[in-house]
């Protein structure tokens, strides 16, 4: 009997004492939790990330942005893209990317005179933004056709036969159908808020399939993320001009683009000539329509010293100067 | 009569890897095997008793002389048509249900629908599994398990039976069961080649014995006639024939 | 052959009783339907994205399924014993090996249709497209690839005992060819001799799974590919698969039973 009550007594003590012990643990847990949290704020920028993709995946985000900015170039031509290797395979001055840009600077001075425009901020760096009007076959001497035609002639009779089972013709997504790169373009943006093509790409998308105000949201959600990207301002202000052709807006927020370029780019090594020519063409034609003709040819003037074919505009500038009759003097 | 079961100068080498020679499992076995009887292959651990089994039933190539099952080497597949194997442990797959097991197994000799339900009913009723024939294997008890493997040897009604320690790790009640199992498949006509430890179960159960040691074969004979031989019971001659000295009680 | 079925109907069997084909199954369902229930710019009729998203899911989960299913298949019977009372039957191992070859690409296949069901199913309510023999063309190249997958991590099994390093090992290999398999003979070019002819060899002795990758036909809706260029393909796998088999064989017929 006697032995029965010390083994109760000696489990019931035992019990006791795991429960103080526990009880501790949980005091000081707490205790420090309170104390670290504070500081631990300050020791990384993840764990305050409002967005749990940021906290998930650190700065290797980027690296899924780009793969997802990118996928939507592969979906604007069908799943029929370069790869790496052929890229590599590539003259270097031939790169898809690079011809285009070039074939579309050979555009600029003939932006906004009608429905065929190149010249949009989406056509700085991607395909998706750049193709729009190449039609669902390309030109045949394009310079983006060209330098799409990657695959040439087979090598062995294993990429013969391979390329049975692969798309081998460069086409464009159809006309309604280009609402399929959105989603990449949406979550680049998300995964990179940073990454500003992101934005105004599916801009450009979204404007050309008529959802305005789904453009504008975007557009908003990506200057908020970017308050100093001239580029974003620049589409905001296409948007505003050619879906709801509310001048004043488009004007404010142009101007606002080129004062934003100034500021970045102007004491730049290698300024950003090609964004600067496009927010000065189109703001010079606006004003040149709204009869505002000193101040389009200073825009146009502007434009002219930036692109790389002066030119094209100096017959516009003559003609503008001729129109105002009045002594402009250079910016 | 032509022996079921039959080794001549049989030899099995392992390699070792410490760089000494060949380990010899099995030296220069003869056996003969024959219809009807209920056969036992006594020795002690390590002895080879598992290799030559093993050889029997193809596992293991022999280094040395044939092994023979029906008169066919038993290399070829078509020497185990005719023969039930019940390992020593249960080695089956437990995600599957008895039933399955022993439909799985009655699919490889090749029986056909019919016939195969008839044995499944027959042999869950004989090894008193009915009950639990939609169960997995896996929810099984051991003794259970063991008349699992009972019933898988059974299937194709084989001819002769090759039990590894059939009884090891039952209990009692489990013993008596697989006892009487045996008996009965002698009343049957059907052959028993099974090694085993427990040796008063050899002793009730065999016409004959093959004690084995060391890969040698000590002594093969009926088991009457090797207790008077020899004046003594079999567990004292099997002591005696793997050289076991009683040290003196001081 | 009897016996290799009844062999493959045991693989069967063990796949679908274990959770790995279910947990897959209802991990590519969740993404799918988490990721087609995302509303982008308000435009419902976004369907390409979630092709893809479903399809990578629908690859993953069948190279995952086929070679877990795979590697463990005769470790296990080594590790487990159930190859003794099996090999006492009138069973060699060619049948152990064919019927475990077997039992895997069908349990694979089984599991192919049901992934792309669902895909179609998705991929159907979204855009009302229903391309019925492009859907049957994915699914009997993706089969006809999952074999040569199979024999491989099959053969792997019988040289590495474990299944978890043979499983990684066979899928390094798998989505190393599946990703560089097109451009090795691209690489070759770039490269001196001899390092350009040892690049050409392995080109040409790998398998090219990337052919039977056709999952873009079916995104962007191209046309259907040539039945006889399937069969070749089909050929060329079975053909492979056959010569990895024997290879298996050969390795596994000499090797102990136990581990």
């Amino acid at each position: 009997m006697a032995g029965v009550s010390t083994q109760t007594f000696a489990s019931v003590k035992s019990r006791t004492i795991y429960f103080w012990i526990l009880s501790l643990l949980l005091v000081l847990s707490f205790t420090l939790a309170t104390v670290l949290q504070p500081r631990a704020g300050t020791w990384t920028s993840r764990s305050g990330a409002e967005n749990v993709l940021k906290v998930v995946l650190g700065d290797g985000r980027r690296l899924f942005a780009n793969h997802f900015f990118v996928q939507a170039d592969v979906s604007f031509h069908s799943g029929y893209y370069p790869s790496i290797f052929d890229h590599t395979a590539l003259p270097k001055d031939s790169s898809p990317m690079i011809a285009d840009s070039e074939q579309h600077d050979e555009h600029a001075g003939h932006a906004c005179q009608g429905e065929h425009d190149h010249n949009s901020a989406k056509c700085s760096d991607d395909h998706a933004g750049c193709a729009h009007d190449h039609g669902e076959k390309g030109h045949e001497h394009d310079p983006h056709e060209k330098a799409m035609s990657f695959l040439g002639t087979p090598r062995d009779w294993v990429e013969a036969f391979g390329r049975r089972f692969m798309i081998t013709e460069h086409t464009h997504l159809s006309a309604g159908n280009e609402r399929e790169m959105l989603p990449w373009l949406k979550l680049s943006a998300e995964l990179d808020p940073q990454r500003v093509d992101s934005y105004t790409v599916a801009a450009y998308w979204l404007r050309t399939l008529g959802k305005v105000d789904e453009a504008e949201r975007f557009l908003r959600d990506g200057w908020r993320n970017n308050p100093n990207s001239y580029e974003i301002l620049f589409e905001l202000g296409r948007l505003y001009h050619e879906a709801r052709k509310d001048i004043e807006r488009t004007r404010n927020i142009w101007e606002l683009a080129l004062a934003k370029w100034g500021e970045q780019q102007a004491n730049s090594d290698e300024p950003d000539l090609r964004a600067l020519s496009q927010i000065a063409i189109h703001l010079g034609r606006m004003e040149e329509s709204e009869g505002r003709l000193v101040r389009a040819v200073e825009l146009l003037q502007l434009a002219q010293k930036a692109s790389p074919n002066p030119e094209v505009l100096a017959k516009d500038i003559e003609e503008l100067k001729h129109k105002a009759t009045l002594p402009v003097k250079a910016p | 009569m032509e022996p079921i079961l039959e080794t001549n100068g049989l030899r099995v080498e392992y390699r070792v890897q410490n760089g000494q020679g060949p380990k010899v499992a099995v030296r220069d076995l003869n056996l003969a095997v024959y219809p009807g009887e209920v056969f036992g292959f006594l020795g002690p651990n390590g002895a080879g008793k598992t290799t030559t089994m093993n050889v029997l039933l193809g596992f293991v190539i022999a280094t040395g002389g044939s092994a023979r099952l029906f008169g066919v080497d038993v290399r070829e597949p078509i020497a185990r048509q005719r023969i039930g194997y019940l390992p020593e442990l249960t080695y089956y797959y437990k995600f599957l249900t008895v039933e399955e097991l022993l439909r799985f197994y009655a699919r490889v000799f090749g029986l056909s629908r019919d016939e195969a339900d008839r044995r499944i009913d027959g042999l869950l009723k004989l090894v008193e599994l009915e009950h639990a024939r939609k169960r997995p294997i896996k929810t099984y008890s051991k003794g259970m398990q063991q008349r699992v493997g009972l019933a898988q040897a059974l299937i194709n009604n084989p001819d002769l039976l090759i039990l590894d320690e059939p009884t090891s790790g039952l209990d009692p009640l489990g013993r008596m069961k697989v006892r009487e199992i045996i008996q009965r498949l002698k009343r049957e006509g059907k052959t028993v080649f099974f090694s085993s430890h427990e040796l008063g179960e050899v002793e009730t159960v065999c016409d004959r014995v093959a004690i084995i040691n060391e890969g040698e074969l000590k002594v093969v004979g009926r088991v009457s006639e090797l207790v008077e031989s020899h004046q003594a019971n079999l567990e004292q001659i099997f002591l005696s024939m793997i050289g076991y000295k009683p040290e003196p009680v001081v | 052959m009897n016996i290799v079925t009844a062999l493959s109907g045991v693989v069967i069997k063990e796949l679908y009783r274990r959770k790995d084909f279910y947990v897959l199954f209802i991990l590519t369902a969740l993404i799918t339907l988490v990721m087609g229930s995302i509303s982008f710019f308000n435009d419902a009729r976004i369907a390409r994205y979630l092709k893809e998203i479903c399809l990578m899911l629908i690859w993953i989960s069948a190279l995952v399924i086929a070679t877990t299913t795979t590697a463990r298949q005769i470790p296990a019977e080594r590790e487990n014993r159930t190859i003794f009372p099996l090999l006492a039957k009138p069973v060699t191992r060619w049948h152990v090996v064919a019927g475990k070859f077997l039992g895997c690409w069908l349990a694979s296949g089984m599991a192919l249709v049901v992934f792309y069901f669902f895909f179609a199913v998705v991929s159907g309510t979204r855009d009302s497209h229903w391309p019925l023999l492009q859907y049957a063309q994915i699914v009997l190249l993706h089969w006809a690839m999952l074999a040569v997958v199979i024999s491989l991590t099959l053969l792997g099994s019988v040289i590495l005992s474990a299944p978890s390093s043979n499983m990684t090992i066979c899928l390094v290999f798998v989505l190393g060819i599946l990703l560089l398999g097109r451009h090795l003979n691209q690489v070759a070019l770039e490269q001196p001799e001899p390092i350009r002819s040892l690049i050409y060899l392995v080109y040409y002795v790998i398998p090219h799974l990337e052919w039977y990758d056709v999952r873009d036909l079916i995104i962007y809706e191209h046309k259907l590919i040539a039945w006889s260029d399937c069969a070749l393909a089909g050929l060329y796998a079975f053909v492979y698969s056959g010569f990895l088999l024997m290879g298996t064989w050969l390795a596994f017929r000499r090797k102990p039973l136990h581990l």
